[in-house]
């Protein structure tokens, strides 16, 4: 299967503090694909650079099969794109902004612009700039879902907004890629959104990739485990050990975090005289926060 | 009947969904050829991935529980008879296994679950 977007060794640099380093970014088609990261990490950043709206150094990128940015005008009418910050014209009525970005595109689907100005219960008349936040947002995603684009990229399209409007948003986002199979790229720090809705998710902190994988596979790779009398050196795990240190009271046991973790692997540790007392799953916010954490540590150390 | 789904369990989605599924035909809420919710309906119902609802259903397909009629939706198949019962004994065997791991990590004794168990029924049936 082809990937819908297809990022390899990409390098990018603003200023002199932020640059986005050896960038491999994998997003099946079909997939619903979380890009999770702190603020800064550089999440908006690498959705430009997708969208063909920053040049990169090095690297390259295909979207929907064509090279970014060379052929961004071609591409372009094929994506969805709701960006952080809403950039219409404040004084145009809702009606108006529709019938605008309509013209711009070919497949735009008028029964689903006007299915979903009354599921979103937004009102025609009304002026762009006087929409409460909640009501922008569902306007970007009317727009976004209306030109039945085959990748929908969306920046952050619930942040802040309250739990009855993301409800709304993402209801109509699972329908969309129910009838239409269409590619989702979506990045969020709300984890738990994510858990619910992604099977890919992706994980980025100053500028790097931490780590990519199919959902269900990090969710259920990723494991605390309390080890009892560990050697201070491990050589070639299985697992890929994130955070190690001493438990509460000291003792002889340990607090470990692990990712690609299978069952059975415990052997391991017999094989080098420890044992596992116990492997305690973690859900996707708490494996985040220990990837995120292990990452820092590791530069630190350096 | 899919109410309390928990996406941050470390039983998958899919799983979880079937279980909901099996545990109703066991019960009886669902009765032979009765329709499942489709596919997109419950995935935007519970804003989870269709994929995942795909996965559940052929899971129960593959088991014997519904047969999925492309373009018409998914049904819950006639059941051997005896089979609803023998659902309900495993679920019964389930919730207990979980009540005893439950148990045992916040450090309830078998006795103590035992009385707590005898007390509740007790104020059930009086």
């Amino acid at each position: 299967m082809n990937d819908a977007i297809h990022i390899e060794r990409l390098h990018y640099r603003a200023g002199k503090n932020f640059a986005i380093k050896e960038l491999d970014l994998h997003v099946p088609t079909g997939a619903i694909y979380g890009f999770l990261g702190p603020n800064g990490s550089g999440k908006t950043t690498t959705i430009r650079l997708i969208l063909g709206l920053l040049r990169p150094l090095s690297g390259r990128i295909t979207v929907l099969g064509l090279p970014m940015p060379e052929q961004h005008a071609r591409i372009l009418g094929q994506i969805g794109y709701v960006p952080e910050q809403p950039h219409l014209d404040t004084t145009l009525t809702v009606r108006e902004l529709i019938d605008f970005q309509a013209a711009f595109y070919p497949r735009w689907d008028r029964a689903r612009a006007a299915e979903l100005i009354k599921r979103f219960e937004l009102d025609g008349e009304h002026l762009f700039g006087r929409l409460s936040k909640g009501q922008k947002a569902k306007l970007m995603i009317l727009l976004a879902l209306s030109q039945c684009g085959d990748l929908l990229v969306l920046d952050e399209p619930t942040d802040g907004l309250d739990p009855v409007v993301r409800r709304d948003i993402l209801s109509a986002l699972i329908t969309y890629v129910s009838e239409r199979g269409a590619t989702i790229f979506i990045s969020s720090h709300l984890v738990h959104e994510l858990e619910r809705v992604c099977d890919w998710i992706a994980v980025m902190d100053d500028g790097r990739l931490i780590t990519e994988a199919p959902m269900e596979k990090l969710k259920h790779g990723t494991k605390r485990l309390v080890v009892m009398g560990a050697p201070a050196e491990i050589v070639n795990p299985p697992f890929r050990v994130l955070t190690r240190e001493s438990a509460n009271g000291g003792g002889a046991g340990e607090n470990w975090v692990v990712g690609d973790w299978e069952p059975g692997m415990t052997s391991y540790f017999e094989g080098v005289g420890a044992s596992v007392r116990e492997v305690i799953d973690l859900d996707l916010e708490e494996g985040f926060v220990e990837l995120l954490r292990s990452f820092r540590e590791g530069r630190s150390r350096r | 009947m899919f109410h309390g789904i928990d996406p941050r369990s470390p039983i998958p989605l899919y799983v979880q969904i079937a279980e909901r599924v099996r545990l109703a035909i066991a019960t009886g809420t669902l009765g032979s050829a009765a329709p499942l919710p489709s596919v997109r309906q419950l995935a935007a119902e519970l804003r989870i991935n269709p994929a995942t609802v795909i996965q559940a259903y052929k899971d129960l397909e593959a088991q014997g529980f519904v047969e999925i009629r492309h373009g018409a939706g998914t049904f819950v198949r006639e059941l051997a008879p005896g089979r609803r019962a023998r659902e309900r004994s495993q679920q019964a065997v389930a919730l207990v296994r979980k009540l005893l791991a439950d148990a045992r990590r916040s450090g309830v004794s078998l006795a103590e679950l035992q009385r707590a168990l005898e007390t509740e029924l007790g104020a059930r049936t009086t």
